[in-house]
């Protein structure tokens, strides 16, 4: 009975669906073979030639191949009913290719067609002759497409201009010129619907055609607004493209208005965005943009991420300003001052995409105090598809980079909800860590307690690290942010077995390791921090969170008066633990140890030191190679410094002094101040597809060389407006010039100062005339002082040392001598290169003789720190007949293990 | 541009693959696309753009339904991803949704759409008035028509007149024995309530909805009594800058039938009709749960159709959940869905229960975060009122009709 009921009911649902299906064309695409398709085809009624066909689509749609119909569906292309045209249509552009004879027998009736009245009929025809891609077609097509880029109807001259790239694409050379020529006179066009179309065309075939925009510049300016938001996405592009190319960058916007802010400080500008600042948010004015990220931006903009980082180096991002003459000004460039006017209310539009072009253009062109009106329009579309938002907020973050103080009161924009994606929550974190200020800061870190609690425990661990990264922003908060993260430690260590929950080690190895990075900007301010971190480490049961605090331990073992104290039962406790331990945790232990040893005082020494060769014996049958490996390291390098340690004092033969050397330099080595971030980050123009999958995508191109498009016929009013501005800021820019060079050798100076206490310049080039005299004998046997402060300050400031040391710093005379300084005998072999000629390598060439020319050449003498280096001279020669600033020479490597020496000679 | 766009079932089956360009894309790249989905899950389904070892997809989903779009060279995503949605909403519109049957007992509609939306990779026509006259709607009518009489093309013999006119959204002459014109407000209000009961966010997400029958050239204005509230607004291509930026005055000449004129945002609203106030607490792994909902301030109309859901945690094993009021669910995936519907006069509908935790746990440490949804018609939450509409030639017989509805849109309550 019941059994009954249930199936009725199967087949009433049954029955409902058939009732809903009959009329469609479902069984054409359940079955569409079952009737022979082909005698349908050539049937005399219209019905069963639809039939056919749609039974061929559905195929098609099912990934079959069907171009063995090909034939018999060509001849259809004459019937006179419309929606079987249409299907043939279909079919056609889907074989074309595959079989051009018998495509070609369906050419003249589209010529006939391309003849018809209505205008629907010429439109298809025109867009199948042009899409079935054939060579031998494509005259034919062009004539074709040229007639109909004069048609009366607009549908058609949209159509005449979507056929241009098809034509374009088949790379026939000699109808290239023909082929622009028609976009030109499209781009003419009295209807907005076949600008946007023509828009299109001239973005796919002839990007940098210039000349064809100039004609028609402000008549495109003004039809923007009623052109179809589509071709309003690509026409926004390009007339941003040919204002950049023609006029230039705009003095006053962002991309410009910062430069040489640091180097001149009172120019006027800098009063201008002071007074941003100040109507904005109480946020530092280094808070408000970010200058070297601007600079940054606006290069990559101009020359593709990929040129300009490769060609600059990292450190130095400020490098020239552009050429006063390739930049423009607003109050006094027509063009420019049009372009932001007619793009300014499609910040309204409806279509995301055109928000977003049209913010582009506002980012790069409009005036500095403008550019904040892109700031509602693009947080509005955060509130549009999932998917649309995802692309906004990667821009957004870029914008967010450079000038953070734009979206910084509008933090609550980024607050999660539980519907967003993960990737949507990871970018939003981004920018709240990005946008937070000391006023905003609060109710910001109140949302983040809530988020650590999410379910979701990757998106909870993206949230301790956004803390960290507040906390380091902003030197107000840290305290909280530690007590808060602290609290955190302990709670998940105690939560129980961690492994049992997902991700949970996630949220907890991140805590760790944000706690670092806020101590890491001033250790010796949380000294008590470290300290329950290391009580806590026993609970800790993540290998990761449980290397990151050991990894603390080493470097931070001299950190005030009560750390060294612990250290001798904190190694005592790694030892008893270090059976137990993951390799990674175990890596750690080793490193730590030997660093504690270093920095150890003499009443632990004795006791660390057995521990460490208890350690060191444990490691060498570890069943981990990379283990083993590092345990053998250490027992080659340790020893000297086992052994020597009180007897610093007694003068020690100086291969072990090198070796200790070398264990400083390892060990002892203090932590490298915390880079800048984001400069290294690839930034392409906003809205572009490069910038959402971080490479130049295909077909990608930065906006063009500024003022690359010289007009000749100039006009005689902006010409001489340009003159003057030129003029003005060529002075301008002179001085900022002059004064960023007297900014840089100062700095220069400041820094030597620090670094060679013990040798004056002025001592070092006398050093450097010895060595290169030829009767100095070839091996010396001389005293050197070594100073425990030397020590130290090589290890900090070790390459900016050794690129200033001279090759035989045997005779250097030191200057302040301490207590506990230590001299040793040295054997060096003297300048062998002067006796040698070493063979040179040229690193830079410049191609037109003027330039930088770099050689290197590898030197035989050896290294004064370490046996195992090797010395490499480095000659740089200013062929040019200007003085080249700034040359700065740095090592990708870490600075563990390389020597560089230099002798820098400028020959102007 | 464009190269190829694949509808995709939920299975990940390929329903239908449209070529745009002579650059054919071989449907190869589904398979990759729904092995990468199937092995990275869901923040792969997310993603809307992506680079596969061959092309750039883009992708979004519909109701199960994912449109994947391919290219090879530089555009801007944002294009098409708009293009995609654009598609979405025209056959949802045609077909009356989207799901997998409808889009295969359709598939001649889709093909013929999509080649009108569409020209070797750059959308042609879009505006869906336009669209409805090149080709029909399936529609009971022409079902019928196409049983008995075997033939029934739903392809337009002649162009529309909108499609090349300076107003590409309206047919030039649409004629209608009664003028009518209704104007909806339709606003979704998003709220966060933090884990203190603080409301952190609150404000209204409004769309300007319009249906508009009327005869001949209409030239419409439409003015608020209160504009200065809007924070943020969008406008349909039809809407004037002009008025707007001068004297916050909405002038256009109306799409015909049902659009959207304009989306706006009133933010820092400072109240929510209904109030959520979850309490748990935890002991030697159990917890005990209780919501309780009711009504902070009354709108003055019917507060319809609330429902509250949460997603239980991973770590909880098992849940037993009762109300005093309406109906509670719990489906295999730990959605957990309160419906409770309009809330009684007597009494303040209270959810109440324990879960039981994983074994070794002994509290709860993540929380679940509660999506309110609710709905009352006849009123705008966000207090945007309009003024009035007016038309510059008067039909002889017109119609004015003017709704507002809120609903619950992102209503997050955290525990």
């Amino acid at each position: 009975m019941f059994n009954q009921f249930g199936s009725t009911s199967e087949t009433l649902s049954k029955a409902s669906a058939v009732v809903l299906r009959i009329g469609t064309d479902a069984h054409l695409y359940d079955d569409p073979e079952d009737v022979n398709i082909a005698p349908l085809l050539d049937s005399k009624f219209e019905s069963e030639k639809c039939e056919a066909l749609k039974r061929l689509l559905a195929l098609i749609a099912q990934g079959f191949d069907v171009s063995n119909f090909f034939p018999q569906v060509v001849k259809n292309v004459a019937s006179q009913s419309s929606e079987v045209k249409k299907l043939v249509y279909l079919y056609l552009l889907q074989y074309a290719e595959k079989r051009p004879n018998e495509a070609l027998l369906s050419i003249n009736y589209f010529q006939k067609d391309l003849g018809d009245p209505n205008p629907l009929v010429r439109a298809w025809a025109l867009r199948t002759m042009a899409g079935i891609r054939l060579h031998v077609i494509a005259p034919l097509a062009l004539a074709a497409v040229s007639k109909c880029a004069r048609d009366p109807a607009v549908y058609v001259r949209k159509c005449a201009a979507n056929a241009l790239p098809k034509l374009h694409d088949l790379r026939l050379e000699e109808h290239a010129p023909a082929i622009e020529e028609i976009v030109g006179i499209l781009l003419n066009d009295h209807s907005p619907g076949v600008v946007g179309a023509a828009a299109a065309a001239f973005t796919s075939i002839c990007p940098n055609n210039f000349e064809l925009i100039r004609k028609n510049y402000k008549k495109l300016c003004q039809i923007l607004p009623d052109v179809e938001e589509w071709g309003q996405i690509l026409l926004i592009g390009t007339l941003l493209r040919y204002v950049v190319a023609r006029h230039g960058l705009v003095r006053e916007s962002l991309m410009l208005s910062l430069h040489g802010m640091d180097s001149n400080g009172f120019c006027e500008k800098d009063a201008l965005v002071r007074d941003l600042t100040l109507d904005k948010e109480d946020g530092g004015k280094s808070d408000s943009f970010d200058v070297n990220l601007v600079n940054v931006v606006s290069k990559c903009y101009i020359e593709g991420p990929d040129e300009y980082l490769s060609r600059s180096s990292c450190l130095d991002p400020v490098t020239s300003a552009f050429d006063s003459k390739e930049t423009t000004s607003v109050a006094h460039n027509e063009d420019v001052k049009i372009l932001l006017q007619c793009t300014s209310p499609l910040l309204w539009s409806n279509n995301s995409a055109v928000v977003l072009a049209a913010a582009g253009v506002q980012w790069i062109m409009a005036p500095l105090e403008d550019v904040k009106k892109i700031v509602k329009p693009l947080l509005f579309l955060l509130r549009s598809s999932s998917a649309s938002k995802y692309v906004v907020l990667c821009n957004i973050l870029v914008f967010a980079k450079a000038a953070p103080s734009l979206f910084a009161p509008h933090f609550e924009n980024f607050f999660i909800c539980s519907s967003d994606a993960y990737q949507v929550k990871a970018h939003k974190l981004e920018m709240l860590s990005l946008v937070a200020t000391t006023s905003s800061i609060s109710s910001i870190l109140r949302e983040f307690e809530d988020y650590i609690k999410d379910p979701d425990r990757r998106f909870a661990a993206d949230t301790i690290a956004a803390i960290g990264l507040c906390a380091r922003r902003l030197p107000t908060i840290p305290t909280t942010c530690l007590d808060g993260l602290l609290a955190l430690v302990r709670q998940e260590s105690f939560a129980g077995d961690p492994e049992s929950v997902d991700g949970e080690e996630g949220v907890l190895v991140q805590a760790v390791m944000s706690i670092q990075t806020i101590i890491e900007r001033d250790p010796d301010s949380h000294d008590k921090v470290i300290i329950q971190l290391f009580r806590s480490l026993d609970s800790i049961k993540v290998a990761a969170a449980r290397a990151t605090i050991i990894w603390m331990v080493g470097v931070y073992c001299s950190l005030g008066p009560i750390i060294p104290r612990m250290l001798t039962t904190l190694t005592k406790y790694l030892a008893w633990s270090f059976k137990s331990e993951a390799s990674e945790t175990k890596l750690q232990i080793l490193n730590t140890t030997a660093k504690v040893l270093i920095s150890a005082k003499v009443d632990d020494f004795q006791m660390l030191k057995r521990i460490m060769v208890y350690m060191l014996e444990l490691g060498e049958c570890d069943l981990s190679y990379d283990i083993r490996d590092r345990t053998r390291f250490l027992k080659k390098l340790l020893p000297c410094k086992l052994a020597s340690h009180e007897a610093t004092e007694d003068s020690v033969a100086s291969q072990e002094n090198i070796a200790v050397h070398v264990v400083e330099h390892v060990f002892g080595s203090k932590l490298k101040p915390f880079l800048p971030l984001g400069l290294n980050d690839r930034f392409y123009l906003p809205g572009s597809l490069s910038q959402i999958v971080l490479h130049a995508a295909p077909g990608y191109e930065p906006l063009p060389k500024p003022c690359s498009f010289v007009f000749e016929e100039h006009d005689q009013l902006s010409d001489s407006d340009r003159q003057r501005d030129a003029g003005a800021v060529l002075d301008r820019s002179q001085e900022s010039s002059e004064t960023g060079d007297e900014d840089g050798s100062s700095d220069y100076d400041s820094e030597s100062s620090v670094g060679s206490e013990f040798s004056s310049d002025d001592n070092e080039r006398k050093v450097s005339n010895d060595a290169s005299d030829p009767a100095a004998p070839l091996i010396q046997i001389s005293d050197t002082s070594v100073s425990a402060d030397q020590e130290e300050l090589r290890s900090r400031r070790a390459l900016d040392l050794w690129l200033d040391d001279q090759p035989s710093t045997s005779n250097q005379t030191p200057s302040a001598v301490n207590s506990n300084q230590s001299s040793y005998a040295k054997i060096s072999i003297g300048d062998i290169g002067s006796r040698v000629k070493p063979k040179c390598y040229s690193l830079l060439d410049p191609g037109n003789g003027s330039g930088l020319k770099v050689d290197y050449a590898f030197l035989s003498e050896v290294s004064i720190v370490s046996p195992l280096h090797v010395c490499v001279e480095v000659l740089f020669e200013n062929s040019s007949g200007e003085p080249i600033l700034d040359v700065n020479l740095e090592d990708e490597e870490s600075m563990k293990c390389i020597l560089q020496q230099c002798a820098n000679t400028n020959s102007t | 541009m464009l190269q190829c766009i694949f509808l995709l079932s939920d299975s990940g089956e390929v329903m239908l693959e449209k070529q745009l360009t002579g650059h054919r894309v071989d449907r190869s790249i589904c398979a990759w696309f729904w092995d990468q989905s199937l092995s990275q899950g869901d923040s792969f389904k997310s993603l809307p753009v992506i680079a596969s070892p061959t092309h750039y997809l883009f992708q979004i989903v519909r109701d199960g339904i994912t449109f994947l779009a391919c290219s090879q060279v530089e555009m801007p995503p944002l294009m098409a991803i708009e293009f995609l949605c654009r598609v979405a909403d025209v056959l949802s519109d045609y077909l009356g949704g989207v799901n997998e049957d409808l889009i295969k007992d359709n598939f001649i509609i889709v093909y013929e759409l999509l080649d009108e939306m569409i020209d070797n990779g750059f959308p042609l026509t879009t505006e869906p008035s336009i669209l409805r006259e090149m080709i029909a709607p399936p529609n009971l009518v022409s079902k019928m028509l196409s049983v008995v009489t075997g033939n029934a093309s739903n392809v337009s013999d002649t162009l529309p007149s909108g499609a090349g006119s300076c107003v590409p959204w309206r047919p030039t002459d649409p004629k209608y024995s009664s003028n009518e014109v209704y104007v909806d407000l339709v606003e979704e209000m998003d709220a966060i309530v933090n884990r203190d009961g603080e409301l952190v966010k609150c404000e209204i997400y409004g769309e300007v909805q319009m249906n508009s029958q009327l005869t001949g050239f209409p030239d419409l204005t439409l003015s608020f009594a209160n504009p200065s509230i809007l924070e943020d607004m969008r406008f349909h291509p039809c809407v004037r800058f002009r008025p707007w930026e001068s004297h916050q005055v909405l002038s256009f000449v109306p799409p015909d039938g049902e659009f959207k004129l304009m989306s706006y945002r009133v933010k820092k609203l400072k109240n929510t009709p209904v109030y959520v106030k979850p309490q748990i607490t935890s002991d030697l792994g159990t917890c005990r749960v209780s919501v309780l909902v009711g009504i902070r301030s009354d709108p003055g109309k019917a507060i319809e159709s609330i429902t509250l859901s949460f997603q239980l945690p991973h770590c909880v094993s098992s849940a037993d959940l009762s109300s005093n009021h309406g109906t509670v669910t719990i489906l295999s995936n730990k959605t957990c869905t309160w419906t409770i519907g309009r809330i009684p006069k007597d009494k303040t509908p209270c959810l109440s229960g324990t879960l039981a935790l994983e074994t070794g746990l002994e509290r709860l440490h993540v929380f679940p975060t509660f999506k309110l949804g609710f709905k009352i018609m006849g009123i705008a939450l966000s207090g945007l009122r309009i003024e009035k509409l007016d038309l510059q030639t008067l039909p002889p017989r017109l119609y004015k009709g003017f709704r507002a509805q809120t609903r619950a849109g992102e209503f997050d309550v955290r525990l």
